[in-house]
């Protein structure tokens, strides 16, 4: 066994003594000689090395295929059904392809990188606010710049600065897209609050990695956006900037258990003009997943709570809304969860709607998921009623980082 | 009041001398996505460099969670390692992006894919669209290629060459360490493989495909998988299929990794002959394991007990 790594220097020392260039200077009929030389220790080394005796062989190829400065490029189709009952709404079979979004990432330069998010939508119908809100019309999508921005990954002081139109930084959920949520449906607190879609304006955003003695994670988000026109808390003005702050810490309470706490406040103009709305908001994760076997078991337990103050010239209104959702995996594929909604609304806090949801996932492979959704609803000053959602999203192309 | 001018002088080349020292001395901080990565680069840095891994040794390194606490410790880093080749893609990306280290951004000097150069296995080959369809394949090859110790070889080479970039001079006591390392991954593969020499040709089941380099290397040959396809659970027709072939071709271990549920590999065992073989994936996957020389320590005498065992059965 060791004679094979002996023979190398061997023939170095062999060939370089060959090689000596005084030689082949004065004898130049040498040379070929020299050459044949030369070729038959060149094949006994490529012997030596491809030979089945040798045990210091490396088979394969270095070279790496599918390099090119493409972006990484994915689409996500998401496949939502619903069935509801007791539904004053037109349809209470609704069958189609809710979304598809198309992704495109990449670094731009050594200094940022960029990520586009364009999505084709269908209205679903909302059997909270029924026929006459939502408007749906089955069949039409809408293309939609859903996020365009730039982020920047080398400025000093660890800060990070977000250009563009993105989804915004508050609570928990508001940065996922929809299908990365384990439910079919955005909970109350999101639609009543934020909008049907959360939070996504034009604007910019700088975060800093707050340091700290206890050297936990801390994030501090300061983000000033604008175009939240149709945004039921902040809609409607002409001088609608919107100013949010998000602290996040995050917090390793083992190997297997993290805890996150988020704080969030948000002011911007309201519809009437020169009055505010404040919304103050608070998130709670809790995630148990063993290192070891970490495909098999886990659960997460997340709640939110936020707080409004909107005041216009007729009325000032504090209202409250939250939701509560235990995702447990009972299988490598299989994950049992149930919600809890309550909220009331920007401009009415005597009224509310509460919503229980029990969701069985089956998430096939990392690019295919099935989720099977339960949900009672209970709307402000109508009939309550059952509704079977189901939601099939499936991925191709890139692959994509699964945020924690 | 004179005297303590002329001190100032002598004061400050003090001063100068000992924030030199004093930088002269900080070690070079990497932190590596596998603890394998660690192992290599702390022999070769030696005790000018302080390497930790994120992932620890009995994780799936296709799927540790990109928890936001990782990013602290990156933050800080000089050097992030990974293995590359799009095993860590579904969370290194989040933690290098979110770590707000400009040092570490890929392209830069304090990023090193350890793949480089590397010679891979199982690099497929056709239409890229139909490789989903295949389970969760590489695009690039077979990922799993620090489980043969002279692919060890070509990775502490690139930490070698990054280290340089990063302290120039040092070169000389990083080449010695590297040339230290290279010799006694030599001499101990030639170890390695005499001790697994008798068992060479031994058939065995695997349950994922990790064990390329390592088979390879040492002359076993896995004859079917556990997973369908890679990343798909077993289906109770597989597993008939598997307990046909192990009886049919008389295969006694099945080897598995130390991050999946042994449940389907229990049933094979009970319904043949055929034992269960954990192995180590990478360092610290077991409390004996401390080092990239201790992995193969720990798997060979594991290979040896167990297949020398059922050869004999």
């Amino acid at each position: 066994m060791r004679s094979r790594p002996a023979l190398v220097p061997l023939l170095i020392v062999t060939s370089l003594v060959f090689y000596d260039p005084a030689k082949i200077v004065a004898q130049k009929s040498d040379r070929a000689v020299q050459d044949s030389l030369d070729q038959a220790l060149e094949k006994e080394m490529m012997e030596a090395l491809s030979g089945t005796d040798t045990s210091f062989q490396m088979t394969g190829s270095t070279s790496r295929s599918g390099s090119s400065t493409n972006p990484r490029i994915s689409v996500i189709g998401s496949f939502l059904s619903s069935g509801t009952s007791n539904n004053a709404t037109a349809k209470t079979v609704d069958l189609g392809l809710s979304e598809a979004e198309i992704s495109f990432q990449s670094y731009v330069d050594p200094y940022a990188k960029a990520d586009f998010f364009v999505g084709f939508g269908r209205a679903v119908e909302d059997p909270f606010t029924g026929p006459d809100k939502g408007a749906a019309k089955s069949g039409d999508y809408e293309a939609d710049l859903e996020e365009a921005y730039l982020t920047t990954l080398s400025m000093p002081f660890a800060l990070q600065l977000k250009v563009g139109k993105f989804r915004g930084d508050f609570g928990k959920i508001n940065q996922y897209h929809p299908h990365g949520l384990g439910y079919a449906d955005l909970p109350r607190m999101y639609v009543n609050y934020l909008g049907e879609e959360g939070l996504a304006d034009r604007g910019v955003g700088l975060s800093w990695l707050v340091p700290n003695p206890l050297g936990f994670y801390q994030e501090l988000n300061v983000e000033i956006t604008s175009g939240a026109l149709d945004n039921p808390s902040f809609g409607g003005s002409s001088d609608n900037l919107l100013y949010l702050g998000h602290l996040k810490n995050f917090f390793d309470v083992s190997d297997h258990t993290t805890l996150e706490l988020g704080l969030t406040g948000m002011q911007g103009a309201n519809g009437d003009e020169g009055r505010k709305t404040k919304i103050g908001s608070g998130d709670l994760t809790l995630k148990w997943k063993p290192l070891r076997e970490n495909r098999y078991r886990s659960l997460e337990w997340t709640t939110e709570a936020l707080f409004s103050h909107r005041s216009d010239s007729a009325k000032t209104v504090k209202s409250v809304a939250f939701y509560t959702f235990l995702n447990y995996q009972i299988a490598k594929r299989w994950f049992l969860g149930g919600r809890y909604d309550y909220s009331q609304f920007p401009d009415n806090s005597k009224d509310s709607e509460k919503a229980y949801s029990g969701i069985l996932g089956f998430y096939a492979t990392e690019f295919q998921k099935l989720e099977l959704q339960y949900q009672r609803g209970f709307p402000a000053g109508r009939k309550a009623f059952n509704r079977i959602l189901a939601r099939l999203v499936f991925v191709i192309g890139a692959h994509g980082a699964h945020q924690y | 009041m004179q005297s303590l001018n002329k001190n100032i002088p002598a004061t400050f080349v003090l001063f100068l001398f000992v924030a030199w020292s004093g930088y002269a001395q900080k070690k070079i901080s990497i932190v590596t996505s596998l603890p394998d990565l660690a192992s290599i680069a702390q022999e070769v840095g030696g005790d000018k460099v302080e390497a930790t891994s994120i992932a620890k040794g009995y994780q799936d390194p296709h799927f540790v969670d990109a928890k936001p606490s990782y990013m602290i410790s990156l933050q800080k880093a000089d050097l992030f390692i990974e293995m590359g080749l799009d095993l860590e893609i579904g969370w290194v990306p989040l933690l290098v992006d979110g770590a707000r280290n400009p040092a570490i951004q890929p392209g830069g000097k304090g990023f090193l894919d350890a793949s480089t150069g590397v010679p891979l296995l199982e690099i497929p080959s056709g239409d890229p669209t139909k490789l989903r369809a295949e389970g969760d394949i590489h695009v690039y090859g077979n990922p799993h290629y620090w489980l043969d110790p002279q692919r060890g070889k070509v990775i502490a080479k690139n930490i070698f060459d990054a280290l340089v970039a990063l302290r120039p001079e040092n070169k000389d006591y990083f080449k010695k360490n590297l040339d230290a390392f290279d010799k006694k991954i030599d001499e101990k593969t030639a170890v390695w493989i005499a001790k697994l020499a008798p068992l060479k040709g031994t058939k065995i089941i695997a349950f994922h495909n990790s064990w390329p380099y390592l088979t390879e290397r040492f002359g076993l040959q896995v004859q079917a998988f556990i997973e369908p396809k890679p990343g798909i659970p077993p289906t109770p027709k597989h597993l008939v299929s598997l307990i046909k072939l192990i009886q049919e071709q008389n295969i006694g271990s099945i080897i598995i990794e130390p991050y999946y549920s042994k449940k389907s590999a229990e049933i094979l065992a009970e319904k043949t002959n055929a034992q269960i073989v954990e192995l180590a994936t990478s360092v610290g996957a077991e409390k004996s394991i401390n080092s990239y020389f201790d992995l193969f320590d720990y798997n060979v005498n594991r290979l040896v007990d167990a297949l020398g065992k059922s050869a004999h059965h």
